[in-house]
């Protein structure tokens, strides 16, 4: 009588149990079968949604970002709104020179839907002036050529760094687009960089990527080339941590006062709000799949336990001779509990077998743009250690039931 | 542990049911002596109290009142679960309607008692051979009980009662559901087990059956009115 033993045995007659009374045992599993199923394939495809969400907030800056953009001036100001220059490239420099808690800076000139032409075929693709350290404050990797340069900045370069969009829609037959010649608006360009192919991450696959649709120009090139201005539509900033986000928006406050003469036309934005957002969606998704799963997971439960009490009643007899050969109350409630935990752990377990499969079809099915975790590690021992749970509470009373009977009426009984 | 001469000491043991406003007497009184290697039947006509007196031994039942000693030790008010234990490791039932599992194989029948006893036993699959061949019964080890005749089935319940070594076979009208033929086999083998060194009470309805033992005891209205031995 060692415990190793007694739940080898446990399991053994468990098994024992649900072979020789297969069909009701799978109808007894089926409701944590398909609870399981239904949570993990759920929590897989939502999983997948978020974490693609989740990592291109981190890609394009994360929380460490704070985008300044024109607003219209407050009330108060109106009348002398017009003193301000609004946002200009002079902003820019004035954050990059005075503010040294700023450890990247680009301005953003949005050129918007351009048309761009090269060997006789057209495609319209999204275009933005930008600095160098764009690139550090969102992480792409060049796969060939260079991103844009000091010198493209100071030169007004006519350079481009593309993504793979347009080399697929104009160049089809390269790899490389580095060095080819495009129009746009009249004006010849040369691709200088081409940024790597957003791929799928691991268990996500084809992410229609929005990222290889960007393209980007020097800041200073679209400014004087296309806008006959100095205007700059907004402006990024990288802070180095967390702490410092604080007194960084107070000083860019403070700059961007100065150089727009008082007026309040500008406002800093952080990520906070997208990023609390994001959690608040997660855990929207988390409570609700959590509902339905409990919910599943309770009805399967209640199966199991319709059945077991089912069981014990059809052995009464069993328990009887159990008891009169010697089985304590405590041998035969281990018995129906084991009983109980041993079809609902199986049930959990075909579960998952079954969420795997449901995933790999989802996967196939679903529209681009979407990803999918196949094997949502975390989701699956929950639903795992839930439905043993669940087993678990729902043998309890019909293995009281069976534990409480007096041999002698179980031995009578028809 | 050498085992004592007495196995059981009864002293005006009562077992009272009430039913409604009634008291049933099931037992009224039982003073009894059994000691080691003996055979006794018990007869008496239906609701006379066999029954009860052998769940008594069998301590699947307490008494009411009154006194009982089990290998001289007191053992009038012990609970469920020491009841259990003295049943996993000291008593053997057969039962008349045999009450093997379906379930489970010839074999795993007969070794079920010792997953539930204390006692170590070494090699339980040769123990369980050991108990098929005293009852004769090795050929079907691993088939199941619905495989087999009546008195087939209650030579394995035989087998069963024996695989723990017990002190005492308790067996409530073993041949109730057997033929002519079945009880005199069943019986030969009881007598022959008697000679193997077992002590056995059964309760039985049939003066041929009632024969094979040295001891009969006769009850009525839940007492002992008769008790001799031959
Ligand atoms: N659980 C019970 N509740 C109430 N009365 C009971 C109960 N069990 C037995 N009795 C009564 O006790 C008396 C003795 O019953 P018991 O079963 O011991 O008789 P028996 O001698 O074995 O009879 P039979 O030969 O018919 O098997 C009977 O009157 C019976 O009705
Ligand atoms: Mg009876």
């Amino acid at each position: 009588m060692n415990p190793v033993g007694d739940i080898v045995t446990g399991i053994n007659n468990g098994m024992r149990e649900i072979w020789a009374n297969k069909v009701r045992s799978v109808l007894s599993m089926s409701g944590i079968i398909l609870g399981v199923a239904a949570l993990v394939s759920m929590v897989g495809i939502v999983q997948g949604m978020l974490s693609t969400m989740r990592e291109s907030f981190e890609q394009s800056g994360g929380v460490l970002k704070l985008e300044v953009h024109p607003k219209d001036a407050p009330e108060s100001q109106q009348h002398i709104a017009g003193i301000s220059p609004s946002m200009t490239w002079r902003d820019y420099i004035a954050i990059k020179k005075a503010i040294p808690l700023a450890k990247y800076t680009t301005p953003i000139v949005d050129m918007r839907w351009s048309r761009f032409v090269a060997q006789g075929r057209r495609e319209g693709a999204m275009i933005d002036g930008v600095t160098p350290e764009h690139n550090n404050i969102e992480t792409r990797e060049i796969e060939y050529g260079r991103f844009i340069a000091d010198i493209d900045i100071r030169q007004k370069s006519p350079v481009i760094v593309i993504g793979t969009h347009l080399r697929d829609e104009l160049f089809p037959e390269l790899q490389s687009a580095v060095g080819q010649k495009m129009r746009m608006q009249g004006q010849v360009y040369t691709i200088v960089g081409q940024f790597v192919e957003e791929q799928s991450l691991p268990g996500q696959k084809r992410r229609w990527n929005i990222e290889n649709r960007k393209n980007y120009m020097p800041a200073t090139t679209a400014m004087s080339r296309f806008q006959g201005d100095d205007k700059v539509n907004e402006i990024h900033i990288i802070a180095y941590q967390r702490e410092d986000l604080p007194d960084l928006i107070n000083q860019i406050e403070n700059t961007l006062t100065r150089t727009h003469r008082g007026i309040n036309d500008f406002e800093i934005r952080t990520q906070e709000d997208q990023l609390a957002e994001l959690k608040k969606l997660e855990n929207s998704f988390i409570y609700s799949l959590g509902g339905i799963a409990g919910i599943s997971l309770i009805v399967g439960g209640i199966g199991i336990m319709n059945v077991m009490l089912a069981s014990v009643s059809e052995r009464i007899r069993e328990i009887g001779v159990r008891k009169a050969i010697g089985a304590r109350s405590y041998d035969i409630f281990i018995q129906f509990l084991f009983e109980s935990i041993v079809t609902s752990v199986l049930g959990g377990i075909v579960g998952l077998a079954v969420s795997v499969g449901l995933l790999s079809i989802a996967q196939n099915l679903i529209p681009e743009g979407q990803a999918i975790s196949i094997f949502p590690i975390s989701a699956m021992f929950y639903g795992f250690l839930f439905s043993s749970t669940i087993g678990f509470i729902s043998g309890i009373y019909p293995a009281m039931r069976a534990a409480r009977l007096d041999p002698i009426d179980a031995l009578r009984y028809e | 542990m050498t085992d004592s001469e007495n196995i059981f000491q009864l002293k005006d043991l009562r077992r009272t049911y009430i039913v409604g406003s009634e008291k049933v007497h099931a037992l009224d009184g039982i003073d009894l002596t059994i000691t080691n290697r003996e055979f006794i039947a018990v007869i008496g006509t239906s609701g006379s109290g066999k029954s009860t007196l052998m769940n008594m031994l069998g301590f699947m039942d307490s008494p009411t009142s009154g006194q009982m000693e089990f290998e001289d030790k007191d053992v009038t008010g012990i609970d469920g679960s020491g009841r259990a234990r003295l049943r996993a490791n000291r008593i053997g039932f057969v039962f008349q309607s045999f009450n093997l599992l379906p379930r489970l194989n010839v074999l795993d029948n007969v070794l079920l008692p010792l997953s539930y006893s204390t006692k170590k036993f070494n090699n339980h699959h040769d123990l369980g051979l050991e108990a098929l061949e005293r009852v004769g019964m090795t050929h079907r080890a691993s088939h199941t009980p619905n495989q087999l005749s009546g008195g087939e089935r209650q030579r394995v319940a035989i087998a069963r009662s024996l695989i723990n070594n017990p002190r005492l076979i308790l067996a409530d009208e073993p041949t109730g559901n057997l033929d002519s033929k079945n009880r005199g086999r069943i019986m030969e083998l009881f007598a022959s087990l008697m000679s193997e060194g077992i002590t056995l009470a059964l309760v039985t309805h049939d003066d041929a059956v009632a024969d094979y033992a040295q001891r009969k005891i006769r009850m009525e209205d839940g007492r002992i009115i008769e008790d001799s031995k031959s």
